[in-house]
């Protein structure tokens, strides 16, 4: 635990934030809409005698009070999926419509996917590209589960998915996961600055291509589960660059406490633009833990 | 024509609406504008459904959901299809109680008596589609895919309220 002091300049109540990582987080759920609907799913499980709490700020999201949820008729069902909190965060910023054509560059298993696809209606296009063929199978059985039908699923390495143009791509990219301690503990143990730089030279590629794939006024979102600015704010001001193409949009999510990106890091002074991005921890809402950046193809 | 888009034809075959939607109003008398909204492709023995969209020239790994297989006869619907399209079915339909529904949830074989014809069915409980059943003479075998059976739905009676 003693990796997370080299954020204890960045993080808020950072004796807060080292005291949750050994609580474990609660089980979630979001409900899918293209199955049922909210009412009859809260329903159900009222019926059944299944402990709920719907998410303050999303009324998709459930915290489930119950230690297999994934046995749940529901979930064989595909009424629900189960789903970090967080990670309901990224497809919201995104914001896909019905009838719009998007990337989600780093699919598998298929959570942010399916919440597009939900979002979307089943209408439109939503490409998923995973490479790993083992990260398929999931992502497949995830789709098929939960009734989609607008999601076709392609293997290349996104950093050569070779053409577009999307009216939006998410970017959510392989990381060290640190976000995830509370979890599965032991995540932290294998997290170094070194990993961290290695990651990052994908990820900037990653962003990089994502960005050439949008449409001009289209939306690219890039979200980690990693608190690594190297991996996180250091990424996107790499993929940026210079030019005056791409701007950042302010992220937030009403319900939902973040914290703007870091604008210094290790001495270092970043873009200022970087505070538009959003940190999430987990001691301020109680949940795991995640970076989102939200970019406009001008 | 390019030689990729040549190549995505050779994997991925469109297929006329029609054709689908007479087998399955066919076999479960479901009506065709049940499928509105999607299109359809073959793939060597499987079929395809997806919305009605372009799709780019990628090389596709899948290309929306798989609905049925054609590899022996009569063609089999996946349980997945069936979880959309099973709630417009008028016939070969058949309803179970909360014990027969846990053995075709765990995947189980058992005695049921219908009036289905013999072949595949849309299994039903308490209003669901649980998925696809192979129905003949007295008895039904569950088609469920593995990864989604289930040990037990008797769960709200494990729970202390
Ligand atoms: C954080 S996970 C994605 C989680 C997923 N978006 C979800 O919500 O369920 C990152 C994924 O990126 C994949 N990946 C790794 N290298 C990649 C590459 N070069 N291009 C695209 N995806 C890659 C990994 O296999 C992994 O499945």
């Amino acid at each position: 635990m003693d990796y997370l002091d080299r954020y204890r300049e960045i993080v808020p109540d950072y004796v807060a934030f080292q005291a949750i990582q050994c609580q474990p987080l609660y089980n979630s759920a979001r409900i899918n809409t293209l199955k049922i609907t909210r009412e009859k799913l809260l329903e159900r499980l009222e019926e059944e005698g299944v402990l709920f709490q719907s998410f303050h700020w999303y009324p998709l999201g459930l915290k489930l009070d119950i230690e297999s949820p994934g046995k749940l008729l529901e979930n064989l069902l595909g009424y629900i999926h189960i789903q970090e909190e967080l990670s309901m965060v990224p497809p919201l910023v995104l914001g896909p419509e019905p009838g719009e054509s998007i990337l989600d560059l780093c699919a598998s298993p298929g959570s942010k996917t399916t919440e597009i696809s939900q979002m979307m209606e089943n209408r439109g296009l939503v490409i998923a590209n995973e490479p790993s063929l083992a990260r398929v199978a999931p992502l497949r059985s995830n789709c098929e589960r939960l009734g989609v039908l607008n999601v076709a699923v392609t293997r290349y390495d996104g950093r050569n998915f070779p053409r577009g143009p999307f009216d939006r791509v998410l970017v959510d990219a392989p990381c060290s996961s640190e976000g995830r301690e509370r979890r599965g503990p032991g995540v932290l143990s294998r997290c170094s600055p070194e990993r961290s730089l290695d990651l990052q030279v994908l990820q900037i590629d990653l962003l990089k291509n994502a960005l050439r794939l949008t449409k001009p006024g289209g939306v690219v979102v890039y979200s980690t589960c990693t608190y690594a600015p190297e991996e996180n704010e250091l990424v996107v001001q790499a993929a940026l660059g210079e030019a005056d193409e791409f701007r950042l949009e302010k992220v937030c999510i009403p319900g939902l406490l973040e914290c703007p990106g870091i604008t210094e890091w290790n001495g270092k002074r970043l873009s200022d633009e970087l505070s538009c991005t959003a940190r999430y921890y987990p001691h301020i809402n109680d949940t795991g833990g995640f970076y989102v950046a939200k970019i406009i193809k001008n | 024509m390019s030689p990729r888009s040549s190549r995505i034809r050779n994997i991925f075959e469109p297929l006329e609406k029609s054709l689908i939607a007479k087998l399955w109003q066919d076999r479960f008398g479901i009506p065709g504008p049940a499928f509105a909204g999607c299109k359809f492709f073959r793939k060597a023995r499987s079929i395809w459904a997806i919305s009605d969209v372009d799709l780019p020239r990628l090389s596709y790994e899948t290309i929306g959901m798989r609905i049925m297989s054609c590899k022996d006869r009569p063609w089999k619907p996946t349980t997945s299809a069936l979880q959309i399209f099973g709630r417009y079915a008028t016939k070969n339909l058949l309803h179970l109680n909360r014990e027969e529904a846990v053995i075709f949830l765990e995947g189980g074989s058992q005695g049921i008596e219908s009036d289905c014809e013999i072949g595949y069915v849309v299994v039903f409980y308490r209003g669901d589609v649980l998925g696809c059943g192979l129905y003949s003479h007295g008895k039904l075998v569950s088609q469920i895919p593995k990864e989604r059976r289930m040990a037990s739905i008797a769960r709200s009676e494990d729970c202390p309220v």
